[in-house]
């Protein structure tokens, strides 16, 4: 049945492979507390994630603020490497000398197959961010990529509700997108501190979009979750959740989801040293034994059951 | 030409080598480079259990360098065997295992278990991480204790034993005379420096665990100091390790008087280092009609 899928045609074979495994993975353990079931299947994911990274140096094409914190740039995807999915990610080597030293990790904030262009959408935070704000168009950049797993298919009978806070919005609007070109009804949350962070997005069109400020600046008036509490007729459906920002908020949704005992996916983030399974660095705390996961070739999208909420 | 090295009965098909912890079991990089390339592949730390790793966040980056308090997380030697083991023996290169543990038992433990489960080409003994309570420095620090873990493990293999030193003492050379004393084939140094970074906002250590080990750039100049004082002071060859970024940085090594090097945190920023590296040394060797690498040390004016 995947084959006639739309999705195939932009993503491709693993990328759709990738999509739909983990999508097994909760459909399978309905029961939540079989935790040997999560921690083996996400090895075989892994697995799978991990044959898709390539080092790449990609053309520069845009790069240019979009709100009044973010930036967004894209640059060429090269035809012979494997398409990103939403929720994947990459890491950039901004700088030939050794500040800042490490890569930085970036999730895909579109992608488009037609143009081989992809994007990312960052906020200037300190130094890496700062440097790449002076990329130019032309320039190259140096990149692995595509990393982690991303978000998986929603199930057929659920409504998915995407759900952006602050820098999250990246991915989340790229999955967006790709559901909306897929045929998929989806409603957009996007919560922010205050209007003038968001940016405008063609994705607002697309797809149903709810907006939250937590000063009232535009929208509803508080948080991402207060904005579902106001819609009952969205939670008189059954809904899955796709969600990517701030820890509070990614708890929130996640204790949400929970009490209506629904699927929540969630975008986690860390600190990252290799970023390809390597140096056990980008740890996030998990059920099971292990204790612990790995945010770029496990993650960064885990089950929100999987993960420990502290 | 030759850029081979030998360390005890094991012959290393060229001097670079990739340190433990940073290249994790090798596949992890399978993807980006030829991994069959590498002079060693020094595998992340081995212990009798599996370790689920210190409390996150376990990584921050600082000026030129990277503090890290992973804590040596790994499956345990029985998941080694199963797990790690049917790739790493296929490797063309030199796979060295690292091995670590809380008291001086675990090191004899797992090495004899290592002989009979998964030889491979030798093994590291991590008597130097900073970021574990027992064992690591609580045993690399003390000289009588390197001397005694190392004679124990040389009793159950025949296979190269490497002393991996820390750099937090004040005199690493008596540590690597007692590693020598004990029957080690050669000395890696060095391994991360103790460091700690504070947050100023919150008012807290960026890492719960307050302290942990400093590498990358910003610690080559102590790594070179001290290869060259520490390889004066034992017969048995040193390998060099900190901050070595390409064939510059490894070349200062080699002059300093190793015989072989380590690329770790490099591993992170280019995973084509290691290559870059090698032939780095290859056409310095060609530049000054050398044949072998160890002749590159006496170079030195
Ligand atoms: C999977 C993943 C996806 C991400 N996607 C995006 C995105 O789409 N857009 C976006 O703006 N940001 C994204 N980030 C965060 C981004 O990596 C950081 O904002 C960036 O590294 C900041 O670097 P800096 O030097 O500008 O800031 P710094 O001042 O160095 O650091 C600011 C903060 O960034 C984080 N950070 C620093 N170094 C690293 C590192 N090596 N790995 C991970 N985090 C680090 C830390 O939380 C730090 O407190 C993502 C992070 C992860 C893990
Ligand atoms: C791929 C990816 C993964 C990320 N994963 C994480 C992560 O796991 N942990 C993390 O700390 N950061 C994560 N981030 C970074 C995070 O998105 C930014 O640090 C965050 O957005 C802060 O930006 P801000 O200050 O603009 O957010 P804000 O504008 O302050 O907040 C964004 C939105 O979150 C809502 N929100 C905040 N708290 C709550 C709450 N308690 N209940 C309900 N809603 C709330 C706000 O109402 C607002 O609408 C991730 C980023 C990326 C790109
Ligand atoms: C993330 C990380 C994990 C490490 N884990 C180990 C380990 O398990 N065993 C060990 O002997 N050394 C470990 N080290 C130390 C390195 O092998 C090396 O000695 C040190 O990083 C200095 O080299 P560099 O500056 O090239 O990184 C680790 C270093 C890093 C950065
Ligand atoms: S960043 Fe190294 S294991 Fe994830
Ligand atoms: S955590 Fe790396 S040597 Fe200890």
């Amino acid at each position: 049945m995947y084959a006639y899928n739309p999705l195939l045609l932009r993503i491709g074979v693993p990328g759709l492979l990738l999509y739909t495994r983990a999508r097994q993975l909760r459909h399978v353990a309905k029961d939540p507390s079989n935790i040997t079931f999560f921690t083996h299947t996400r090895a075989a994911i892994t697995l799978l994630a991990e044959r898709l990274m390539r080092h790449l140096t990609p053309k520069v094409l845009s790069n240019s603020q979009v709100s009044d914190r973010y930036f967004e740039m894209d640059f060429e995807w090269p035809h012979n490497a494997p398409p990103p999915s939403p929720g994947s990610f990459f890491t950039v080597r901004v700088s030939e000398s050794e500040i800042p030293l490490l890569r930085r990790p970036f999730a895909f904030s579109g992608f488009s197959r037609g143009n081989s262009t992809a994007s990312m959408l960052y906020e200037r935070r300190g130094t890496a961010t700062r440097q790449l704000t002076t990329r130019s168009p032309g320039e190259t950049i140096d990149i692995l990529a595509p990393l982690g797993v991303p978000f998986p298919l929603p199930r057929s009978e659920t409504l998915p509700v995407l759900i952006a806070g602050g820098i999250g919005m990246g991915p989340i609007f790229y999955l967006a997108a790709e559901l909306h070109s897929s045929g998929q009804e989806a409603v957009l949350i996007v919560g922010a501190r205050t209007a003038g962070i968001v940016p405008d997005r063609t994705e607002f069109q697309l797809v149903e979009t709810i907006l939250a400020t937590d000063d009232g600046s535009a929208g509803c008036h508080g948080t991402v979750t207060d904005a579902l509490q106001n819609r009952p007729d969205l939670l008189d459906r059954r809904l899955e959740y796709f969600a990517c920002g701030p820890l509070p908020m990614l708890r929130a949704v996640h204790q949400h989801a929970k009490a209506r005992n629904e699927c929540c996916w969630v975008s986690v983030e860390q600190t990252m040293g290799c970023a390809v399974g390597a140096c056990m660095g980008c740890a996030v705390r998990v059920r099971g034994p292990a204790e612990y996961a790995r945010v770029c070739t496990e993650g960064p999208v885990f089950d929100s059951e999987e993960i420990v909420w502290t | 030409m030759d850029l081979s090295v030998t360390i005890g009965r094991t012959t290393m098909p060229n001097p670079v080598g990739v340190a433990s912890g940073t290249f994790g079991y090798g596949s992890e990089y399978e993807q980006l480079i030829d991994v069959d390339s590498i002079g060693a592949l020094y595998t992340k730390a081995v212990t009798r259990a599996a370790r689920p790793g210190n409390e996150i966040p376990r990584i921050v980056e600082t000026t030129a360098g990277l503090l890290n308090s992973i804590g040596l997380a790994n499956v345990g030697q029985e998941r080694f065997v199963t797990e790690k083991y049917p790739s790493l023996r296929e490797r063309a290169c030199t796979v060295i295992v690292n091995v670590a543990g809380d008291v001086e038992d675990d090191y004899v433990e797992t090495v004899e278990f290592l002989e009979e489960h998964a030889p491979l080409s030798g093994y590291e003994l991590n008597v130097s991480c900073p970021n574990v309570k027992a064992g690591g420095l609580a045993i690399g620090t003390n000289p009588e204790l390197v001397e005694h873990v190392t004679t124990r493990v040389r009793s159950v293999t025949e296979r190269p034993v490497i002393v991996k030193l820390t750099p937090n003492v004040t005199d690493p050379a008596e540590i690597a005379r007692a590693a020598e004393a004990g029957g080690a084939d050669a000395i890696s140094c060095m391994n991360t420096l103790v460091g700690m970074a504070i947050d100023v906002k919150n008012l807290r250590t960026v890492l719960p665990g307050k302290t942990g080990g400093l590498s990358g750039p910003a610690v080559r100049p102590i790594g070179v100091a001290l290869a060259y004082r520490v390889s004066r002071a034992v017969e048995i060859p040193l390998i060099g390790i900190g901050g070595i970024d390409g064939p510059d940085a490894a070349l200062q090594y080699l002059l300093a008087g190793a015989v072989a090097v380590q690329v770790g945190t490099a591993n992170f920023v280019d995973p084509t280092v290691t290559g870059r590296t090698i032939d780095g040394i290859r056409t310095f060797m060609q530049e000054h009609n050398l044949q072998r690498v160890g002749e590159i040390a006496s170079l030195l004016r």
